[in-house]
């Protein structure tokens, strides 16, 4: 009986992953140019990335996939439940991995820039090679636990129809009256998965650290 | 209130390395430097003393432009920029900071780069060297500084003054004509802070122009050719440095050394 529940639900892995993987992409691109302009000289600009990553985060996950899935289509925007899902994440995440990315360049001390600045060295170089390395390492736990939020929220996509862990198990609890035993597995495969990128966020962490030393 | 940025010669009767013309800086209504005046000549080594809060590291960063001056001029090793209480042109920035190398009193490595690169990126960016020039120039300097075999560490596997070495090496190695140096010594203990002083020496000793913010009074008195004093935002006094320490003209300086000397 469990190996056949696992077959059938562990079917949603694929798109369990993908979406995650997806949103957290393109969240963490979204993310960079967002905090970017929450930093800009020109104050309407800094306003509105403020703004949008303000609204983005109060706004729960599932109205976000509902406006886009049940709403865009209104203006003629017609998206598959797919395509849904890793917009609305990618929203979400666009704004969470902003305020990640924020608080990893503030835990660079001032000295680090100065240092950049007496060198000579380019704006461009400055942010490429001295602070963006830097931040990232600061951010990579966050990031990590992030993401691993992120794969929990996606089980929300079942709710309008993706096909991953959580709609398998939905539909494996319908078909074979093993509602407890269906929602288990389901649970064990989050696990898993989180497990899996626990490990190599920690490994990725502990060998800069080793590297680089305590901050 | 003219503005004008240029990297020409400055219109000053004044010459020498180093040409500072009343520098001044204001926070709105508050002012934390007052006229400041210094000419230095080609290799000179000028200590800067004086109490905290004397703006001595703030007058230090207006030379290079960690700190914008709102007043006054400001000539070195060729570059030159009018004060207008914003950066100026990036030409005349870049000069600046290029012929000023700054060691910093918390050091200030790139903690993710190791020793290598952070004596290599600096060169390769800034000068376009090649990887094998700016190799050359860092084995080079580090051996210099007395590190020849650290050049792989990352900076968190260094001591304090290892590390201020490394960092000394990292401005030489843009070859600046002037150094300032924000009291290099004072994060480390006096023991330590000895390798960093024998490293600054020996770079006097081969004509290296010096401009150091330092309660080293030994380092002050031995190494440079004048010490100027300042207190309150200005500058209290200047003179060869074995006159500032034994015959001090101003009365606050003589309460300075007298409590620096005294403990």
């Amino acid at each position: 009986m469990i190996t056949q529940l696992l077959s059938s639900i562990a079917q949603g892995v694929g798109l369990t992953l993908y979406v995650t993987a997806a949103s957290l992409v393109i969240g963490g691109l979204i993310g960079l140019v967002l905090v970017g302009a929450a930093r800009s000289p020109v104050a309407i600009i800094r306003g509105i990335a403020t703004l949008y990553i303000n609204i983005v985060r109060v706004i729960p996950p599932i109205t976000w996939l509902f406006l886009i899935y049940f709403g865009l289509p209104q203006f003629a925007l017609k998206l598959t439940t797919i395509q849904a899902a890793i917009i609305g994440f990618s929203i979400i995440a666009s704004a969470f991995m902003a305020e990640i990315y924020r608080s990893g360049l503030l835990s660079i001390p001032d000295g680090q820039r100065e240092a950049a600045h007496a060198l000579g060295l380019s704006a461009v170089t400055t942010v490429g090679h001295i602070i963006t390395p830097q931040a990232f390492r600061v951010a990579l736990p966050a990031i990590a636990t992030y993401g691993i939020g992120l794969l929990k929220d996606s089980a929300l996509a079942s709710t309008i129809g993706v096909r991953e862990i959580t709609y398998y198990a939905q539909q494996s609890a319908k078909q074979t009256h093993e509602g407890l035993l269906s929602f288990v597995v389901a649970g064990v495969l989050y696990i898993a998965i989180s497990l899996v990128v626990a490990l190599i966020a920690r490994r990725v962490d502990l060998t800069l650290r080793r590297k680089i030393g305590v901050a | 209130m003219g503005l004008s940025f240029g990297t020409k010669a400055p219109p000053t009767a004044l010459s020498g390395e180093v040409v500072v013309s009343g520098l001044g800086k204001s926070y709105g209504a508050a002012r934390v430097l007052s006229d400041v005046n210094l000419s230095m000549n080609e290799g000179e080594v000028v200590s800067i003393i004086g109490p905290s809060g004397a703006g001595k590291s703030t007058f230090l960063r207006c030379l290079n432009y960690l700190e914008i001056p709102t007043e006054g001029e400001i000539s070195i090793g060729g570059a030159h920029v009018v004060a207008g209480g914003k950066l100026p042109d990036k030409a005349s920035l870049d000069h600046l900071r290029r012929v000023t190398g700054m060691v910093f009193q918390s050091f200030n490595l790139f903690p993710h780069l190791t020793v290598m690169e952070n004596i290599t990126l600096p060169q390769r960016k800034v000068l376009g060297s090649s990887k094998e020039q700016a190799e050359e120039v860092a084995n080079k300097l580090l051996k210099q500084v007395g590190l020849p075999d650290k050049a792989k560490a990352y900076p968190a596997r260094l001591s304090g003054g290892q590390q201020q070495r490394i960092a000394i090496a990292r401005a030489l190695a843009l070859s600046p004509k002037v150094m300032l140096f924000d009291e290099p010594t004072s994060a480390l203990d006096p023991e330590i802070g000895l390798e960093v002083l024998a490293v600054m020496r020996d770079l006097a000793d081969e004509g290296m122009t010096m401009l150091v913010v330092t309660h080293e009074m030994h380092f002050a008195r031995d190494v440079s050719n004048r010490i100027m004093v300042m207190g309150n935002g200005g500058v209290l006094e200047i003179g060869p440095s074995e006159q500032v320490m034994s015959e001090p003209q101003n009365e606050r300086t003589r309460q300075f050394l007298k409590a620096v000397l005294d403990r």
